[in-house]
């Protein structure tokens, strides 16, 4: 990937990315099965995005919507680098934290005190930054006494909670949010909402793969439609989910 | 690269605690383990090598500790570091971080265990009655040495493993083979001199001769031949780095 400069208005810009994953039949793992069925193993290639150009300026917030296997996932999965686009390149200005799966890399046998510490450190954090915001992860997370108990005693919805509230409290610039919010009860979701309000609020740039039309059109200003892996439409909220309404509904 | 390693300093911290801690989390001697066992594993050797070999080592079971805890070190970090990115999976799948860390803290971990195993070594001197020498001060280097060579192996075969798992199998029959290899059992002196040629071609066979030199005869290592394995090794980290620079770009959609 060749590095451009970044125009610093922009927090991630994606520039002409394909991606494809290939798809192979009965993949032979080991080494017998390589040998044995030695070009034998068919493979297909499932073009998920295709040649898709997005710039997200900073301090916006923005929701992907899009039926299920459209490709969002895979974009932010992209944007982390967690994966590597085939085609094009992205450029990503500032601090960026995702949120594709909760609870990734919480070690079940650790309390949530340590989790919280192991987790956050997972997102760049050092010690003595995790030591601040130790307290408002707890408070916000309202597990009181349990976070002294290992994670593999929580339900999930106490899961969900520390680890939304450990991914939000890592004051990255950037923020990508998969649909994992619908996991906790009506209270919490409204709180964590609230909390994006507030990022978006001091010029965070939100990224969200969302489901629930509803709280998209409360909190972003913006909304990417993905239909099969190229960009639909790309405008004001709710006239994107208008019309998204009028295709899926 | 060490940019990326420096700004997640926090999490090579925590990993290499649940390295040490985790792996033996439940079990009632807790990290006492990582020196038992290695310590039992001396004693079968010092018990049954007698018997099938004539042997006339003085301070036998001294002689193998010395050379069974650095071993124990490489056999750890090159099994758990071949599978790591296997067993991490999960996360790998999920979050972005370094992925440099994983290996980096096993061998990490590996050292400090190995670190605070030289106590034992230091014990066993003392009781033998061999005592103490300088030439301990030489002690960093081979051990700086060791780390290096470890990483190298470990950054290649953990990237290779996820995209074919035989490896692992693999490497531990190698590592089952080379232990035979290796000068911890005998004196690598006691064979003849083309047999010897052979034998030093392992580099761990030069790194234990020399724990063996700086603790057991103390007397300053061969440090021709360390600085040849040190070589060896810096080459084969860079190598390293640059294959799995490469492969762990594939990581997330290959596990």
């Amino acid at each position: 990937m060749k590095k451009r400069k970044v125009d610093s208005d922009n927090a991630i810009v994606v520039k002409d990315v394909s991606k494809k994953f290939k798809l192979v039949y009965d993949k032979p793992f080991t080494l017998k099965e390589r040998l044995v069925f030695w070009n034998k193993t068919r493979v297909g290639y499932h073009d998920v995005l295709k040649n898709i150009n997005l710039t997200i300026k900073k301090g916006e917030t923005v929701a992907l919507i899009g039926v299920n296997g459209s490709g969002k996932s895979t974009l932010l999965k992209l944007m982390t680098k967690i994966i590597y686009p085939n085609k094009g390149c992205i450029m990503i200005n500032g601090k960026l934290t995702s949120l594709l799966e909760l609870g990734a890399g919480f070690h079940p046998d650790f309390t949530g005190r340590e989790n919280i510490y192991f987790n956050a450190s997972i997102f760049g954090l050092t010690k003595e930054q995790i030591d601040e915001r130790l307290q408002k992860i707890i408070d916000f997370s309202e597990l009181g006494e349990f976070v002294e108990a290992p994670v593999r005693t929580y339900s999930s919805g106490m899961y969900m909670r520390l680890a939304f509230s450990v991914a939000i409290n890592v004051d990255a610039d950037i923020l990508l949010i998969d649909e994992i919010l619908a996991v906790g009860d009506q209270h919490f979701q409204d709180k964590c909402y609230e909390m994006l309000q507030e990022l978006k609020k001091s010029k965070k740039t939100i990224v969200i793969v969302s489901h629930s039309l509803g709280q998209v059109k409360k909190l972003c200003d913006r909304a990417v439609w993905i239909y099969d892996g190229v960009i639909r439409e790309d405008g004001e909220t709710s006239k994107v989910v208008e019309d998204y309404m009028k295709v899926c509904g | 690269m060490i940019n990326d390693i420096y700004n997640y300093r926090e999490l090579l911290k925590t990993s290499v605690k649940k390295e040490i801690r985790g792996k033996y989390k439940g079990s009632f001697l807790g990290v006492l383990w990582s020196f038992v066992n290695p310590l039992l594993t001396t004693l079968v050797y010092a018990i049954v090598f007698p018997f099938i070999l004539r042997n006339s080592q003085e301070h036998y079971v001294t002689f193998i500790v010395i050379g069974q805890l650095p071993w124990a070190w490489f056999t750890n970090t090159i099994s758990q570091g071949t599978s790591t990115f296997l067993a991490n999976g999960g996360i790998l799948k999920k979050v972005y971080f370094p992925r440099v860390i994983l290996p980096l803290a096993i061998d990490i971990s590996g050292l400090i265990n190995f670190l605070i195993s030289c106590i034992i070594i230091g014990i066993f001197l003392f009781f033998s009655g061999i005592g103490y020498s300088l030439n301990i001060l030489y002690l960093p280097i081979i051990f700086v040495i060791q780390f290096i060579l470890q990483l190298g192996i470990i950054l290649i075969t953990g990237a290779i493993d996820v995209y074919v798992r035989d490896l692992e199998y693999i490497i531990n029959f190698f590592i089952q083979m080379l232990f035979y290899a290796t000068p911890i059992l005998y004196s690598i002196d006691t064979f003849p001199v083309w047999v010897q040629k052979i034998l030093r071609l392992n580099p761990m066979a030069t790194i234990i001769e020399s724990y063996k030199d700086i603790f057991f005869y103390k007397q300053s290592p061969n440090l021709i031949m360390l600085g040849i394995v040190f070589l060896f090794s810096i080459v084969l980290l860079f190598i390293a780095i640059k294959v799995f620079n490469k492969l762990e770009k594939g990581f997330a959609e290959e596990l």
